[in-house]
């Protein structure tokens, strides 16, 4: 009987330790060493840092809080301030893996962002660190090719081809990233690879509303390892819209010429009424001098 | 006890003695008029002032364009329309008392109209495209419908003025001798021959009746379209859709106070204690209970149903009007200048003539400060926030030349109502002597 107890309570030790270690090991966010070495192939410059604060305050804010004001969210674990020192301690490469990756209540961002919009996010992270030097990869002895994309759509199966060559060359498994230029920023359309005719297919939803002729700015984006290219370019790929004037037509808000109906008709006859009679009397005042002459 | 219409003891000719002894220059007006024209040149300056520099003297701005000239608008407006509710309305009502304080109704009501379209020219930066308004002003717009309304109200009160005085304006022809030619002139021109024929009698009252049934829905859509200026906007404490009647029964509650006020003055200065007795003030003062028990009302539910409800803005609106900046005019309006007077014009002896005066011009001071209330407040909140503009912008207060602009228009209805009561008897003669046969053939 009394070893009995001393059983149960070293089983309740050991659930209590394996508690604790499984809680420690959840704080302890390991990074891939390969991905924790990895280094952005962009300078840091204040265009990325601005793309990134528009991404981060998208994205991140709800969560992070503001970067140095230290009001993000309470959850557990708590997802801290990217200003703070903790968040700065890491590499370039463990903030793009934990972005890109996520774990547990942390989104995955892979398929939202591509990753020169992931470094944009960790380039606007750094510019709250006054110390920091950006480490950059040893690029001696790399060749990097120059990506041409060509552009078009089929409009059978509503696809956006891409096809990326180098020196005239079709570039396979070279990522692929395409977007629609909205006024306030980019709109993913789709992700995909290339073949190794050099060609990726990005699906296009045929409602998506285009201008009058039916175009939309594409922005189309290659990569491959330190390889990139950008292509921006208006593409009929999408419904024709026809824009109307809000003052078209008649409404309470139109023109003048434009007036509704009712109420030109209740304005003009209520004033010509009154005035009509007002004018009637005025007219009839006559007869009050003429009465007198007949007496 | 009726002294309304107790004058059995009067004969015909000493009431066209007293009711056209007014009817002169004498040095006490003289002596009035050259006051009110020089107050008015000094206040004509600061207007020369605001047309030669814009409306930069004024203390207007992006966010409060609208200060206490379109407040003053509003108020003269709304004073206006008394003439309505005394000549017609209780007119038609064959409510007799009213006959003989009906004159100065619509002497109140043509002198308050007649300025409030002036205050609107005030209150442009470029007068001189005053004709913009009518050559391009749209049909949807609740301006438009305003100057419609207005010029057509001015027109008509004059009317309902001038055709029941006709009589008067004859008796004036026949009976003043010894004032000056043109004088002479204009009442043989005026008074269309008149010559108390029952066919001309007959006449007028026909034009009358139909002018006080005009004038009925034409006075209720002026201040209703005025109160839309405000109504028509988007905007917390003005998006009411009660707005329309809110301003009808205010503008009662003003009206009546002007007319109190100037019985008060006519009484006394003309010496008509016999025509405009003590009853007729208690029964004005009734009227006023009555006028300012229904603006309470709707007092109320200005602020009860968007403060129960508390939606942002118009959280925000009310509590700046009940605790915030602008509590203390709210709480001097509303009780110094509505309640504490209603409830004090409820016990008869705050309905003789004196007290009632006095507590007539606190409700019409607490009037025009209210309108200052309807119109300012509401675009200090507006619904973007004020910001990156000079500080004075986030508040407002009137400028001197501002202020003096304002005085002006009070002065030129001093002055109109001065004139015509100079150039007409005050209290209808013809309307007095029908009553007084009327009673004694009974």
């Amino acid at each position: 009987m009394k070893n009995n107890k001393r059983y149960k309570l070293i089983i309740l030790f050991c659930l209590c330790f394996l508690a604790v270690a499984n809680v420690n090991a959840q704080s302890d966010w390991q990074v891939p060493a390969k991905d924790n070495e990895n280094l952005s192939p962009f300078l840091f410059d204040d265009d990325m840092i601005l793309e990134g604060r528009v991404a981060y305050e998208n994205s991140c804010t709800s969560c992070h809080g503001t970067p140095g004001q230290d009001d993000f969210t309470p959850m557990s674990p708590p997802p801290g301030d990217p200003a703070a020192e903790q968040f700065q301690a890491q590499s370039d490469g463990s903030l793009f893996y934990k972005i890109k990756m996520g774990r547990a209540s942390m989104p995955k961002f892979e398929d939202a962002f591509a990753d020169d919009e992931l470094w944009n996010i960790v380039a606007y992270i750094r510019s709250f660190n006054e110390n920091y030097k950006q480490q950059l990869p040893n690029m001696e002895g790399v060749e990097i090719p120059v990506y041409a994309m060509k552009l078009s759509f089929d409009q059978n199966v509503d696809k956006l081809v891409v096809k990326v060559l180098a020196e005239e060359l079709p570039q396979a498994e070279v990522s692929v990233s395409a977007y629609v230029m909205g006024t306030f920023g980019k709109h993913l359309l789709g992700k995909a690879q290339t073949n190794e005719l050099g060609i990726a297919y990005v699906d296009v939803d045929p409602a998506l509303p285009g201008d009058a002729e039916g175009k939309v700015n594409v922005l189309v984006k290659a990569t491959k390892e330190f390889a990139r290219a950008k292509v921006q370019q208006d593409l009929a790929i999408a419904m024709p819209t026809e824009i109307h004037s809000a003052i078209e037509g008649r409404h309470i808000w139109s023109t003048d010429r434009m007036a509704p109906i009712w109420l030109k008709i209740t304005f003009f006859v209520s004033v010509f009424g009154v005035w009509f009679a007002l004018l009637f009397i005025v007219f009839g005042l006559r007869n009050i001098k003429r009465a007198r002459e007949e007496s | 006890m009726n002294e309304t219409i107790a004058k059995e003891h009067l004969s015909e000719e000493q009431i066209d003695q007293d009711l056209l002894k007014n009817v002169n220059w004498g040095g006490k007006f003289k002596l009035w008029m050259g006051f009110l024209t020089v107050s008015l040149i000094i206040c004509l300056y600061y207007y020369y002032q605001q047309l030669q520099n814009g409306l930069g003297v004024t203390g207007l701005h992006d966010y409060v364009s609208w200060g206490i000239y379109i407040s003053n608008f509003v108020f003269f407006v709304a004073t206006s329309l008394i003439g309505m509710l005394v000549s017609s309305v209780l007119g038609m009502m064959k409510v007799d008392w009213v006959r003989p304080v009906s004159r100065i109704a619509e002497l109140v009501a043509v002198a308050f109209a007649m300025v409030a379209g002036l205050i609107i020219i005030t209150d442009m930066g470029r007068p001189d495209r005053l004709l913009n308004v009518f050559i391009h002003g749209r049909v949807q717009s609740p301006i438009v419908w305003d100057i419609a309304v207005v010029v057509t109200y001015v027109a008509i009160s004059a009317l309902l003025l001038y055709i029941p005085m006709l009589p008067d304006i004859a008796l004036c022809r026949d009976k003043l001798n010894n004032v000056p030619k043109w004088q002479q002139k204009m009442y043989q021109r005026l008074s269309l021959g008149w010559n108390n024929t029952a066919k001309q009698f007959r006449l007028m009252n026909r034009y009358t009746r139909m002018l006080l049934i005009l004038i009925i829905p034409i006075a209720l859509s002026i201040h209703t379209v005025t109160s839309w200026l405000f109504a028509m906007t988007l905007r917390s404490g003005w998006d009411s859709p009660i707005f329309g009647p809110y301003f009808v029964s205010g503008a009662f509650v003003a009206g009546c106070a002007a007319v109190i006020i100037a019985m008060y003055f006519f009484r006394s200065n003309y010496k008509l204690k016999d025509y405009i007795t003590s009853d007729h003030f208690d029964r004005m003062g009734k009227l006023l209970v009555l006028v300012a028990l229904v603006y309470v009302y709707f007092n109320i539910n200005e602020i009860i149903v968007p403060g129960y409800k508390a939606n942002t803005a118009d959280a925000k609106h009310v509590h700046e009007m009940l605790y915030g900046h602008d509590s203390v005019m709210f709480w001097l309006v509303q009780l110094g200048g509505l309640v504490i007077p209603f409830l004090l014009i409820l016990f008869r002896p705050m309905r003789k003539p004196l007290p009632l005066t006095i507590i007539a011009v606190i409700i019409l001071a607490g009037a025009w400060f209210k309108r200052v209330l309807i119109v300012v407040p509401t675009q200090l909140a507006p619904y973007y926030p004020i910001q990156n503009v000079p500080e004075a912008w986030s508040g407002y207060s009137p400028t001197t030349p501002e202020i003096a602009i304002t005085i002006a228009s009070f002065i030129l209805v001093l002055m109109i109502i001065t004139v015509l009561a100079k150039l007409f008897p005050v209290v209808p003669i013809w309307e007095v002597k029908e009553e007084m046969n009327h009673n004694n053939n009974k």
